[in-house]
């Protein structure tokens, strides 16, 4: 009972990818599944955790609802490509002092989420972050640190570019 | 120990959290191993049923299949269970919830072990259930256990309860609800077992206490616990859900059954179907006070929904019974508490072990004694607080540091208490919305209690670097113990931090340190560690001493170096030392501490593991808005006291207070998992919501009240529990200064809160005719 593979070409964090995978895999599947990247996380599979989060084609998407074929001729980027230990990005940088990180299970998402906020409006308002962040369950840090962190990231990025 | 710290108390970034913002740290579930199998498991379809057959042979003929499993494959005691081992691995004949496992499959993908398990016949024959712990100690009941329903009874009587009822001026009688709820750790029970080159059997399951794993696997797979080994670091959270067993023997079980390496991670609805849950009670409680406001009687009914099976039910309903008069002094008690089998899936540990259900009912009663005696809610818990040298209401006497007057005193200087009178108003544009500020009192036992094996270990090696690596059995889920070691070492050897290395939770690498649990992680691995590193100083010293040419005695220590007393500039550093020992030809030193954790001096008869002797106190206000047109609460801030003796890490402090505040809120007002005639109704995140951060608080003071425990390391004692214990009470205490409502029930969803509004308004039209 083989299932139909599908063709797909796709770039993850900057790297040309060439494969064929059953039609039905998700795109978090194949993430961590097929290509053991594992920073990206699952947490439910059903859209309602945000721990699959990463940047498909410049939007943040859940990477559990999508599916194979929709990865063809994307771009993706999941938290390996935003930052590296020796290379933290801001955002990690502001996780990692405020304190924003315990089980750290959400982390990836939680980051990728910011990540994509703060490109999508550099000024984003208390309001805003909690807005752009309310699709991430943390179930350790009652989210205040989070919270705190991508406004001391957002100060830093807006720094960084004057 | 110096006056000036170096790290305790600072404000230290978890080690750990750089390799947790790049995603480069591996779970267990991460874990990948090469001609990897998956694991599926097939549960019950019905709650409560007996098993007549089982047929595998159609899911043995699957292309893929490695393996399918029935208990007929466990080669050793068909059962486990932290205190009593009654839970079948996989079930034979009797089915008594509709999660519970009846076989398994080992295949080449997830979807061909699916397709297997769907061809597995099992012909049941539904049995009647038992949906309710007080129907479940009825005469007729249906059976659910060969000895009946009942779990675990634990009575208590202390002092004269009617001649107290006879002498109080005011009684207060209710009855008080308690909801399902669910850990939700963001990392489900997953992980990979394989068999190692030297034939050992590996675990790696995220887990609270890998050596009890080790020995409860044992049991079930009938092997020498020696050829087992229990990695379980890093966790995904775990908050009690992970201290007992889940998916570990099954896994274990395919993976000697294929002798091949085999994965599995449980979707989000599997594991809400499955495993432990916070036991809902049901609370009986009379409270008798004098015209002064002290307490003179308390009768307590306790009826805890156990659940199909025992795992740590007992020892739950023990520490709600031990808590249930709060910190409070009582002379004259009554405390009667039933844990009951029923078919609603199966309950276990949950951060606050009882004590969250107890205080939400004991906190309550003490809102509504003080508004009917019209004495402010923080001078009524004064009056009855528990002092140093006071006997608790089940009879122990506290020896050990008791912050209940501390606590109090600092939450009366936050903010929110003092603004409470302004805040507590209605919106003045929009009258339906009212706003309140609610407070509520608990402490928490530290530690497994009298009568349980209750030790720290650790292991301490020095290094060739001259830095150290502590090695303890304890898991870091999310809580930081593993920087809070970090610290402890660094401090007891007078080290930068960075030569601080933390292994934790393998069998095969650290100390047995006891389970992660019971708020005790800092204190007995924290108090281990620095009993390994003492000795490893006085080596150290015998060996920096002919270097130094001088006795060890006037050898003294700091950053990193040994020196003269007195004559800093004549020192050797560690590394040096590290490299003596290896050119004289000798291993690098690694000692060991283990210590016993203090226990109170009586014990409790008939209630095993009570008393207990360490205890973290803590007091939470709230500050709430109303629609009183919905139902709908939302939390605006919110402030926590918290003694827990001398704090560690500053960082981590506030990460317990803050996340154990949001973990209370979603307990207050949304989280209870439905068991409708044994059927799960919320299983996914969907229809089971926990707190998102649209639902947390704009601000959430954390107020260290440093309480030294002259016992504990750098007398610390643990936070983890009390932080998120007072919570539910605190809000539904301010929901009623907002409203004039009181809640019995939590959680108060909007359905609920709503209900009780048009109640009130009822009671009071009546009355004004
Ligand atoms: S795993 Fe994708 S949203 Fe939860
Ligand atoms: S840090 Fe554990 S879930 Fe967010």
């Amino acid at each position: 009972m083989r299932l139909k593979e599908v063709n797909i070409n796709f770039t993850l964090n900057k790297e040309n990818y060439s494969l064929s995978v059953p039609s039905n895999m998700t795109l978090l599947q194949i993430i961590r599944d097929v290509l053991h990247l594992t920073g990206t996380k699952c947490g439910c599979e059903k859209g309602e955790c945000g721990a699959c989060t990463v940047i498909m084609n410049g939007v943040s998407v859940n990477a559990c609802l999508v599916i194979a074929a929709q990865v063809d001729g994307s771009s993706i980027t999941t938290i390996e490509g935003i930052g590296n230990a020796l290379n933290l990005h801001p955002i990690q940088k502001a996780f990692v002092e405020e304190g924003a990180v315990q089980c750290g299970f959400c982390t990836p998402g939680m980051i990728v989420s910011a990540y994509y906020l703060l490109n999508k409006n550099p000024s984003a308002s208390d309001d805003e972050i909690r807005e752009g962040l309310s699709g991430n369950l943390c179930r350790c840090t009652g989210y205040l640190k989070i919270i705190e962190a991508v406004k001391k990231a957002e100060k830093e990025l807006n720094e960084i570019k004057r | 120990m110096k006056e000036k710290t170096n790290y305790i108390g600072h404000k230290v970034n978890r080690l750990d959290a750089i390799e947790k913002v790049t995603g480069e740290i591996k779970y267990m579930s991460d874990l990948y191993f090469p001609d990897m199998l998956y694991g599926k498991i097939l549960r019950s379809k019905y709650p409560h049923a007996l098993i007549r057959r089982i047929e595998t042979s159609k899911a043995k003929a699957v292309e893929g299949v490695h393996a399918v499993i029935t208990w007929e494959d466990v080669p050793g005691f068909n059962g486990f269970g932290i205190a009593t081992p009654d839970q079948p691995v996989l079930s034979k004949d009797h089915i008594r919830y509709i999660g519970e496992a009846v076989a398994a499959v080992a295949a080449k993908s997830e979807e061909i072990a699916e397709k297997a398990c769907a061809l597995i016949e099992v012909e049941y024959e539904e049995l009647p259930i038992v949906d309710n712990p007080i129907d479940a100690l009825k005469e007729n009941a249906p059976k659910i256990h060969e000895n009946g329903n009942l779990c675990l009874h634990t009575e208590i009587k202390r002092g004269n309860i009617e001649k107290g009822f006879q002498e109080s001026a005011l009684i207060v009688e209710n009855t008080y609800y308690t909801g399902r709820q669910e850990h939700a750790f963001l990392e489900t029970e997953g992980g990979v077992a394989h068999i190692d080159t030297d034939g050992t059997l590996v675990i790696q399951v995220g887990s609270q206490y890998p050596q009890r794993d080790q020995l409860q696997l044992a049991r079930c797979l009938g092997i020498n616990p020696q050829k087992i080994r229990v990695i379980s670091y890093p966790v995904g959270g775990a908050f009690g859900g992970k201290d007992e067993l889940t998916i570990q023997p099954i896994l274990a079980l395919l993976t000697l059954k294929t002798g091949k390496p085999v994965k599995m991670v449980l979707s989000r609805e599997e594991s809400i179907i499955s495993y432990w849950k916070r036991h809902p009670f049901i609370m009986h409680y009379k409270t008798g006070i004098d015209k002064e406001g002290k307490i003179v009687a308390q009768e307590v009914k306790i009826y805890e929904d156990k659940g199909a099976y025992s795992s740590l039910g007992g020892p739950v309903l023990n520490l709600a019974v031990e808590h249930a008069c709060g910190p409070y002094r009582v002379e004259n008690v009554h405390i009667d508490g039933y844990a009951a089998f029923t078919n609603n899936g199966v309950c276990g540990a949950f951060r606050g072990f009882g004590v969250p259900q107890v205080t939400f009912a004991m906190e309550t009663q003490m809102d509504i004694i003080s508004e009917k005696l019209g004495i402010d809610p923080i001078r009524l818990r004064k009056i009855n607080a528990l002092q140093k040298g006071d006997t608790t209401p089940i009879g122990n006497k506290l020896t050990t540091s008791v912050g209940t007057l501390k606590v109090l005193e600092s939450i009366e200087e936050c903010n929110l208490w003092k603004r409470r009178n302004e805040l507590s108003t209605q919106d003045p544009k929009k009258p339906w919305i009212k706003r309140g500020v609610g407070l509520a009192l608990t402490y928490q036992g530290t530690g497994l209690g009298v009568g349980l094996p209750d030790y720290g270990g650790a292991k301490l090696e020095l290094r060739e670097d001259g830095g150290f690596t502590v090695k303890i059995g304890t898991v870091d889920y999310g809580q930081g113990i593993l920087t809070a070691y970090a610290q402890i070492v660094a401090e007891t050897m007078r080290c930068p931090i960075e030569k601080v290395k933390v292994t934790l939770g393998d069998t095969a690498l650290t100390a047995d340190c006891g389970p992660t649990s019971a708020s005790r992680g800092v204190y007995t691995g924290g108090k281990a560690s620095i009993i390994a590193a003492e000795e490893m100083i006085q080596l150290m010293k015998n060996v920096a001493a002919p270097l130094l040419q001088a006795s060890a005695d006037f050898i003294d220590y700091d950053n990193g170096f040994m020196f003269l007393k007195g004559e800093p500039l004549r020192k050797v550093s560690y590394k040096e030392i590290a490299n003596k020992f290896i050119d004289d030809g000798k291993p690098l030193p690694e000692t060991e501490g283990y210590f016993l954790m203090p226990i109170a001096d009586i014990e409790i008869k008939n209630a095993f593991g009570l008393p207990h002797h360490i205890f973290a106190f803590s007091a939470h206000v709230a500050y709430v808005e109303v629609n009183t047109l919905t139902g709908e609460t939302r939390v605006l801030q919110g402030a926590e006291a918290v003694d827990g003796g001398v704090v560690i890490n500053k960082q981590g402090y506030e990460g317990q207070v803050e996340g154990g505040f949001v973990m209370g809120l979603g307990y207050a007002l949304m989280e209870d998992v439905i068991i409708d005639r044994g059927q799960f109704k919320n299983v996914n995140f969907s229809t089971y919501i926990i707190p998102t951060v649209k639902d947390t608080p704009f601000h959430i003071e954390s107020i260290p009240v440093i309480n030294p425990e002259d016992t504990g390391p750098f007398k610390a004692k643990g936070i983890a529990e009390t932080v998120m214990v007072a919570t539910a009470p605190a809000i539904t205490n301010a929901i009623y200064r907002a409203t004039g409502t009181r809640l019995y029930r939590i959680p108060a969803t909007p359905e609920y809160v709503y209900k009780r509004l048009k109640e009130v308004e009822n009671e009071k039209a009546h009355k004004g005719h």
